[in-house]
């Protein structure tokens, strides 16, 4: 059964603007068997070339994180470009960069879950794995970069020799704490998610291993509306509890900065402007990711131009709130009449460290604008090449905040300036190569659509009959009263 | 509960159908039949089809609630024991204990509780996992996950009856009717 | 016996803890001094040597200053008066340059941990030079030579004293032997020498030093006919002049002069005498200047001319008839900054007649140093501000006459036989003498040194010398005291003393330093020494009332003469020119003239001025730069007499125009593992005729750039830093005039505008003991004393050179230096600025934004209001040091210690953590001192007196400007200084509550306005 309003204009083109118009969200005559055959076959049939090609290059470079790890382990914190004044360095800034990518997950299937925005169903389970990934690889570097990182536990509430404590009034405990609890959500609500279509998977399986193995995953769903009653209401407590914590997270870590009394740091302006950094990162980088991944697994009718366009959307809307971010920190800095923060951030701009500012603002607030144009919001490669530049000044931006505001703080005597060193840059890279593999691994294990989900916003899906408000992008919900009528 | 002799080794019949609609128009009539053991199966989330069935509203939210509670009461008095009771010591001048500053970690313990008791309530809700189950037996089930709907009635209904159950299935499903075994 | 004594040397080492083994400890005793033949010594010496010697092995000297009670006694009972793990101090001495300067040391169960200024002594008055401090560090140093070498064609053999003593006897009778001393005041090695010239009366005897004050010693025999020592007062000066010199830091009794100097100016009291500096380039003395001009050093005896000319013209003054001509010669080339500064001078001069006095720099010539002789007499000083006493060696010729002359005689191959006691003249001689290569070819040379270095490689014997920690000697402080020396430990390699050498030299039989101290001491006082006095001599470790007479000479008319044709002469020397610039050799503030190259304490103390370590640099003014075309920080190619040098530019504010300063002491080839190859050796610029200032050298940028490292900002960085650095010192380091301060007290608060400071709880009460700390910046000269302190105290480590250009140098004191230039001037405007320090460390804020940061609680306050480090419970986020607003908190970043030889390893204070690699660091007001005083007061059961717990700064301080105590006690000094209308807070402003307070700084110019500030734009400007 096909469906029968207005046909999109063309075919794969679902990004019209005709409000009266429902845009489908599965374009071409796709039905449930369909969409279950292209995400489950990206896991069944063997992967292209490709795919070993970018596995091979991201799994050595995991490696060479390993490495530098065990050498900074073994020396030393010293081996990084770290000194007096400036502290903390790139590992702060991997960080922070790492946990605001993993924020568009969670914000995709939770939030916009809660707005009933169900163009997220394509894409939610892809962002959801990112943000797992992103997390994992946020997780090493507050982990390495301690001094005596055999004492690291001591940050956790357990018993130790000294039978103390830790300080809960330090900003880095709350970190340890929202970091974690989001690493838990987020899997928790990933894996939910996933009970089904690793069902499906376990019910297509071939082999044994294969059958054994998901059937595991799967916990024997057998699809039955009574659980599927308690896993709706399940995934809606999650989501409403994901939402705050989303928010929460990016907060705490601007906390860090927020709570010390450092010029540049010390802003009440920092959580709202971290988390609308951390949201714009995040979809900067699932759109890195989903336009080679759609293009090479030929989901262009599952995650469609419209998916890409929305997120367009959003990077243009939280790239221009954080310019706004960085316009209002300059003016508070003047208006506050502090004369140590009116320098830092006049050192900023036009300081030793000027180069990143710029670099931050170019790619952060000049890059997003393009989207003003929808020819940039449906051309993938002008789309990918935007999103790659914004992931670049997100991580700038994140280092003009750690390193340009210490390195000229209060006494002019202690200022410096921070290089990093190799061992600093390799470890960065290697993060990268830890982020790609699992990510890899994930695309060739699992299923990298919700195709459960994406069934329910099928035309097929919904009853296709007179006073009916039709197909497609599809609003409200049928009780079953209206069903007897 | 106990089964009667007559159909030891049937668990029940399974009927499955193409179309939403049919499928939903099939489970009310179950449901006015006044059947209690029976289920309806979909690949994706039927809206309407809880009421169609007749399902009741789960109590998982209450769960979810106290143990968001427990949550954020585990965080204050972790914080106000550790720091204030059992080795307080002097920082930067403050206060041993203070609200404000313990509030972050309390969120976070009253989200982390919440969102494990949401999964672990809903598994334990829905007797999973269970990695055994008559119905995986059946090789057309297998499509329950992928593009077909399925409605089962189980023998140990008390009005389950191999000729009156099988005819209503008939009635309301185009396809053949199939038998599944209980395997010991 | 060389391999015993090796043995011995270190089998003592290790065996510290193993002594109770009775029979291996008397062994041990009985070969105490293991080279000494016992029988050849007359048994009763030898058993008071036996006791003294062997006690001083096991009690590490702590006997030594009560010797008649001493016996030798297995650690199995412990002796008499010593509890073990309870430090005990001892007076010695150690002498740099023939001064011999006081000092208490600190010993730890045998080993002497630190070095402290000995209160009796007259030159340390309880405070000691960062230099002296750090002789501790030397005593352990790994590179020390262990053993005795000869060296015959191109062979190097080891031989032992025996083999050495055996052969010394016929060494030196007849013509062609020599000695080759340092400048010393010891009356032990004084009478030896006699004795080694009676025995051998053909042998000759030289003395060099590379700097030296033979130039004041010259100018004092041109005026008064004989050469006699100049002692400056400060105390009563109120106007004190210094031409080129630098009386605060390199004169020998800088330590008292500093003293009088910071207690002089107290402006609560409402006094404050007003300094005058005419220098060539900042030094000490000149950063504490009310009136400062720079001049170029060749033109500084035009400037103290001016003053005698404009003294005699302008007011009158009556100067000897012999020496009228030092007046009426007028310099006309002269610049309005130096014509203004002697008219000021000149006037006040004249109205503080007699309370004022006149000092002139060693590296001005004799001509200038009479010309001030004459006028200090004039104006009436002489006896007031300025006394004399008769040279201790008046027939000594000067150091430079000596080593030419003994240059000459080796190139005449009149030297068979030459001994060099100390020195190391292959190093440091004149470059014109190529001392080097001569000394290659004397037959017989013999060199006792702490190091195998560049002297002994080229002698024929090379012989270890004792350190002064290790050894017996005396020396006469620079106004004559006598002054003891006493081992604090056995010679770690079994190296000996001068006096012992030349006893051996001298035919006197090889004879233990406390034999020869006592016979000398015994031979000069006349009187037998009796117990009581030798006791109480090593005990106060100066012997009291036994100054030198001061004298006052009369002038002699023919010396005058000479002395006005001589300044005659150095009138015609024109300016320096761009082209032609004049290059200044200075002696390093760190490692001297080079004997201490190989001490890492010293290298990694940042200069006061330019905060360079491990490096000498050319030192030139930014204006300067400009002219000649070099940049900071770029490879300048100095050409001077003959050599060409490469040396590192530190462009830095204040020099003389078209002048430029560098330091000696750098570059050593043989200093050992720490100084080797250090900065550039600056001695092949330095020759007979100009040791110290070189007119029309050659300056040329070549373009290569070096980075200096140094532990604070270059004066030249860009714009935006430049000017906010500016904007902030101003409330940072305040300062006023004495005027404004006594007519307006709360001057010094009326910059500070912020919104009061309350809290969001309810403060924390501070009950019982609080400590604070208040430093006086009025006093503060940056001497650095107190970073060498508190890095011996605390185990401080040395990280070397690349990790301070990482920015991680480790020392817990930043002596914070800036420069203060007109408001809103540029770099490329200034040339001049004002220098203001600040001793920064850890504050100890009551709301410290460290602690509520910290994950794990590794830092957090104690009960009595320290800002704790829990070394143990740090697991290093460097989170505190970046919420630091001071940066006063130091990292671990390596483990420092890994490489440390076992030696350095015995200087740590046993009282303090050793830090591990990771872990955060910083002051704690030496917490470990205030636990001893407390536990102690607790055992006496009395409370702790005020004054009675002395941080290791406040201690060495000599300008007693640190104050520490407890803040609840209102009598106490720190709470009435924080009292006074000049304390104020850094960084106040942010309600962190600092405990320590610092004391604005308060100038004494004429017109009652600072000076400097003003003066620099106004230099800028005209030079620029």
């Amino acid at each position: 059964m096909s469906a029968t309003t207005t046909e999109p204009l063309s075919y794969l083109d679902n990004t019209g603007d005709d409000p009266t118009v429902r845009a489908r969200l599965v374009v071409g005559d796709n039905d449930f068997h369909a969409v279950t055959n292209k995400v489950c076959g990206i896991v069944e049939s063997p992967q292209p070339r490709l795919w070993w090609v970018a596995f091979a290059i991201s799994s050595s470079l995991t490696l060479v994180l390993l490495a530098m790890i065990a050498y900074l382990v073994t020396t030393g914190i010293g081996v990084w470009g770290l000194m007096i004044p400036v502290g903390w360095g790139y590992a702060i800034v991997n960080f922070v960069f790492w946990v605001g990518i993993g924020h568009a997950g969670t914000l995709i299937s939770a939030i916009l879950f809660l707005l009933r925005q169900r163009w997220r169903t394509s894409i939610n389970r892809f962002a959801e794995g990112m943000t797992i990934f992103a997390v994992v690889c946020a997780g090493v570097f507050p982990g390495i970069h301690v001094g005596r990182v055999w004492f690291a536990y001591w940050l956790a509430p357990i018993p130790n020799q000294m039978s103390m404590w830790p300080n809960f009034r330090s900003p880095l405990l709350w970190d340890v704490f929202a970091v974690g609890t989001y690493a838990t959500v987020s899997l928790l609500f990933w894996y939910m998610g996933m009970i089904p279509d690793l069902a499906a998977l376990r019910d297509r399986a071939k082999t044994k291993i294969r059958y054994y193995a998901y059937g595991l995953l799967a916990l024997g769903w057998r699809s039955s509306n009574r659980h599927w009653h308690r896993f709706e209401f399940a995934y809606l407590l999650l989501a409403a509890l994901a939402t705050p914590l989303v928010l929460s997270v990016h907060s705490v870590v601007s906390f860090d900065f927020a709570v010390s009394i450092m010029p540049g740091w010390h802003t009440t302006i920092f959580p709202p402007y971290f988390v609308a950094g951390a949201i714009f990162s995040g979809f900067a980088m699932v759109v890195t990711l989903v336009i080679p991944v759609r293009r090479i697994y030929g989901l262009q009718e599952i995650i469609t131009k419209r998916h890409l366009e929305n997120m367009a959307k959003i990077m243009l809307a939280t790239g221009t709130m954080v310019g706004f971010a960085y316009s209002t920190e300059f003016f508070i800095a003047w208006y506050s009449g502090n004369t140590y923060e009116a320098f830092t951030f006049m050192n900023r701009a036009f300081g030793p460290y000027a180069w990143a500012y710029w670099t931050m603002v170019t790619c952060n607030v000049l890059v997003p604008q393009v989207f003003w144009m929808k020819r940039f919001r449906t051309n993938t490669i002008l789309l990918w090449i935007a999103s790659v530049l914004i992931n670049v000044g997100m991580w700038f931006e994140r280092f003009v905040i750690v390193v340009s505001s210490l390195s000229r703080d209060y006494l002019p005597t202690s200022w410096g300036y921070y290089r990093p060193s190799i061992v600093d840059i390799l470890t960065f890279v290697g993060s990268f190569g830890l982020f790609f593999t699992l990510f890899l691994l994930f695309v060739r294990f699992l299923p990298i659509v919700g195709m459960a989900e994406v069934k329910g916003v099928m035309p097929q899906a919904h009853l296709d009959r007179p006073g009916h408000r039709g197909h497609g992008d599809y609003h409200g919900d049928i009780t079953g009263t209206e069903v007897l009528s | 509960m106990s089964k009667t002799a007559e159909h030891a080794g049937l668990y029940g019949y399974l009927a499955s159908f193409d179309l939403v609609d049919e499928f939903l128009v099939a489970a009310t009539r179950v449901r006015d039949a006044g059947y209690t053991h029976w289920d309806a199966h979909s690949p994706f989330v039927i809206h309407g089809l809880d009421a169609a069935m007749g399902v009741k509203k789960t109590v998982l939210p209450y769960i979810v609630f106290v143990a968001g509670l427990t949550g954020a009461a585990v965080g204050i008095l972790l914080q106000w024991w550790t720091n204030a009771v059992d080795y307080p010591f002097l920082i930067s001048g403050k206060p041993l204990f203070s609200l404000p500053a313990n509030i972050p970690i309390a969120f976070e313990t009253t989200i982390l509780f919440a969102a494990i008791s949401a999964l672990v309530g809903m598994l334990v809700l829905n007797r999973l996992p269970q990695l055994y189950h008559p119905l995986f037996a059946n090789r057309s089930f297998k499509r329950a996950t992928d593009d077909r709907f399925f409605i089962s009635i189980e023998a140990v209904d008390p009005l389950f009856d191999p000729t009156t159950t099988r005819e209503l299935l008939e009635s309301i499903s185009g396809r053949p009717i199939e038998e599944i075994e209980d395997q010991p | 016996m060389s391999s015993m004594n090796h043995h011995n040397g270190m089998a003592y080492w290790r065996s510290l803890d193993e002594l109770e083994q009775t029979a291996e400890f008397r062994e041990a005793v009985g070969r105490e001094f293991p080279n000494d033949d016992w029988d050849r010594l007359p048994p009763a010496t030898r058993r008071q040597f036996l006791k003294v010697m062997g006690a001083s092995l096991a009690l590490a000297g702590l006997t030594a200053c009560r010797w008649p009670k001493e016996e030798i006694v297995p650690f199995a009972h412990r002796p008499e008066g010593r509890t073990p793990g309870v430090p005990q101090r001892f007076a010695t001495s150690m002498e740099i340059d023939g001064v011999a300067l006081g000092m208490l040391v600190t010993s730890f169960d045998g080993r002497p941990i630190k070095a402290e200024g000995n209160p009796l002594h007259p030159d340390s008055l309880g405070a000691l030079s960062a230099v002296a401090q750090a002789e501790i560090l030397q005593l352990y140093d790994p590179d020390r030579s262990r053993r005795l070498l000869l060296r015959e064609g191109g062979q190097q053999y080891v031989k032992d004293w025996n083999e050495f003593e055996s052969l010394a006897g016929g060494l030196f009778s007849g013509a062609g032997a020599a000695v080759l001393a340092g400048a010393f005041s010891s009356p032990t090695l004084g009478a030896l020498r006699e004795r080694f010239l009676t025995a051998h009366p053909e042998a000759r005897w030289y003395e060099y030093e590379p700097i030296s004050r033979d130039n004041e010693r010259e100018g004092t025999r041109l005026v008064f006919g004989s050469m006699v020592r100049i002692h400056p007062h400060l105390g009563g000066a109120e106007v004190v002049a210094c031409f080129d010199a630098d009386p605060l830091f390199d004169h020998p009794a800088a330590l008292r002069l500093v003293r009088e100097f910071a207690a002089a100016r107290n402006p609560e009291s409402g006094t404050g005498g007003r300094l005058y500096v005419g220098e060539s380039g900042f030094s000490l003395t000149g950063v504490r200047a009310d009136h400062r001009v720079a001049v170029a050093s060749s033109r500084v005896p035009a400037l103290l001319a001016a003053v005698a000319n404009s003294l005699v013209a302008e007011h009158g003054l009556e100067l000897p008839a012999a020496a009228a001509g030092f007046a009426g010669a007028t310099d006309h080339s002269a610049t309005d900054d130096e014509r203004h500064f002697v008219d000021l001078l000149a006037a006040d001069l004249m109205t503080h007649r007699s309370r004022s006095v006149v000092l002139v720099g060693p590296r001005q010539a004799p001509a200038v140093h009479a010309l001030a002789a004459v006028l200090n007499h004039a104006l009436g000083a002489t006896g007031s501000t300025i006394t004399y006493t008769a040279d201790p060696s008046p027939d000594r010729p000067s150091h430079l006459e000596a080593i030419s002359d003994l240059a000459r005689r080796i190139q005449d191959d009149e030297i068979e036989t030459l001994l060099i006691l100390g020195g190391n003249p292959a190093y440091d001689a004149p470059a014109d003498l190529d001392f080097a290569d001569l000394l290659a070819g004397v037959p017989v040379s013999i060199h006792l040194s702490l190091y195998d270095d560049e002297t002994s490689k080229l002698c024929t014997w090379h012989l270890p010398a004792s350190h002064s920690l290790e050894s017996w000697g005396d020396g006469a402080a620079w106004d004559g005291t006598l002054s003891l020396r006493q081992p604090l430990i056995e010679p770690l390699y079994g190296g000996r003393s001068a006096i012992e050498v030349l006893a051996i030299a001298a035919d006197d039989g090889p004879k233990s330093g406390y034999e020869l101290v006592r016979e000398s001491l015994s031979g000069r006082s006349g009187i037998p020494i009796s117990g009581d006095f030798w006791r109480r001599a090593l005990r106060d470790g100066v012997v009291g009332q036994s100054a030198w007479e001061t004298v006052a000479p009369p002038t002699d008319p023919a010396g005058l003469a000479s002395a006005v044709d001589g300044l005659r002469e150095l009138l015609e020397v024109g300016r320096p020119t761009t082209e032609h610039p004049e290059l200044v050799l200075v002696p390093d503030a760190k490692v001297f003239d080079g004997r201490f190259a190989n001490n890492g304490w010293l290298q990694e103390l940042p200069d006061a001025i330019t905060k360079i370590t491990w490096d000498n640099a050319l030192l030139i003014s930014p204006a300067t730069a400009r002219d000649i075309g070099v940049s900071d920080s770029e490879v300048a190619s100095v050409e001077a007499r003959g050599a060409t040098l490469d040396l590192p530019v530190c462009v830095v504010p204040g020099m003389a125009r078209n002048c430029a300063a560098v330091a000696l002491g750098y570059g050593r080839a043989a200093a050992g593992q720490v100084g080797n190859g250090v900065g550039v050796d600056t001695y092949r610029f330095r020759t007979t005729a100009a040791p110290g200032i070189l007119s029309g050298v050659a300056i040329r940028g070549t373009g290569r750039s070096y980075e200096l490292a140094t532990t604070q900002d270059h004066f030249a960085i860009d714009t935006i830093g430049f000017s906010e650095r500016n904007l902030r010192v101003a409330d940072l380091v305040r300062e006023t005039s004495l005027d404004a301060y006594l007519e307006n007290p709360e001057i010094i608060h009326e910059q500070e505008h912020h919104p009061p400071l309350i809290s969001l709880w309810k403060d924390h009460e501070y009950e019982g003991e609080q400590w604070g700390m208040a430093i006086d910046l009025n006093a503060c000269i940056g001497c650095n004393a107190c970073i060498v302190a508190c890095q011996a105290e605390n185990n401080i480590p040395v990280v070397g050179r690349q990790q301070v250009l990482n920015q991680r140098e480790m020392q817990w004191i930043r002596l914070d230096r800036y420069f203060k230039t007109a408001p809103g001037v540029t770099p490329d405007e200034v040339d001049d600025a004002e220098i203001v320090f600040q001793p920064m460390t850890c504050v100890q804020c009551e709301n410290a934004p460290c602690e509520q940061v910290c994950p794990v609680a590794a830092t957090q306050h104690t009960t009595d209001g320290l800002n704790a480090m829990v070394y143990n419970r740090c697991i290093g986020t460097r989170y505190c040091s970046n919420n630091c607003p001071y940066k006063v908190r130091r990292f671990n970043f390596f483990n420092y210690h890994k490489d440390l030889a076992d030696t350095t390893k015995m200087q740590f204070n046993p009282d303090v953590t050793v830090r591990s690699r990771g872990v955060m660091e910083k002051c704690t007001f030496c917490v470990q001192r205030i636990e001893a005083v407390r536990i102690a007061a607790r055992n006496d059961n009395r409370p702790i007196a005020d004054g009675e717990i002395m941080p290791a700064c406040a201690q060495t301080c000599p300008a007693e400007a640190i104050t520490f105590g407890n803040l609840n006690d209102r009598s106490s000094d720190v709470s009435r200084s924080r009292e006074e209308h000049r304390s104020y807070a850094a960084l106040a402003e942010l309600n962190i509550r600092p405990r320590t307070h610092y004391l604005a700084r308060v100038n004494n110019p004429v017109d009652g306005m600072p000076s400097s500030v003003e003066g620099a734009g106004d230099h800028g400007k005209e030079s620029g």
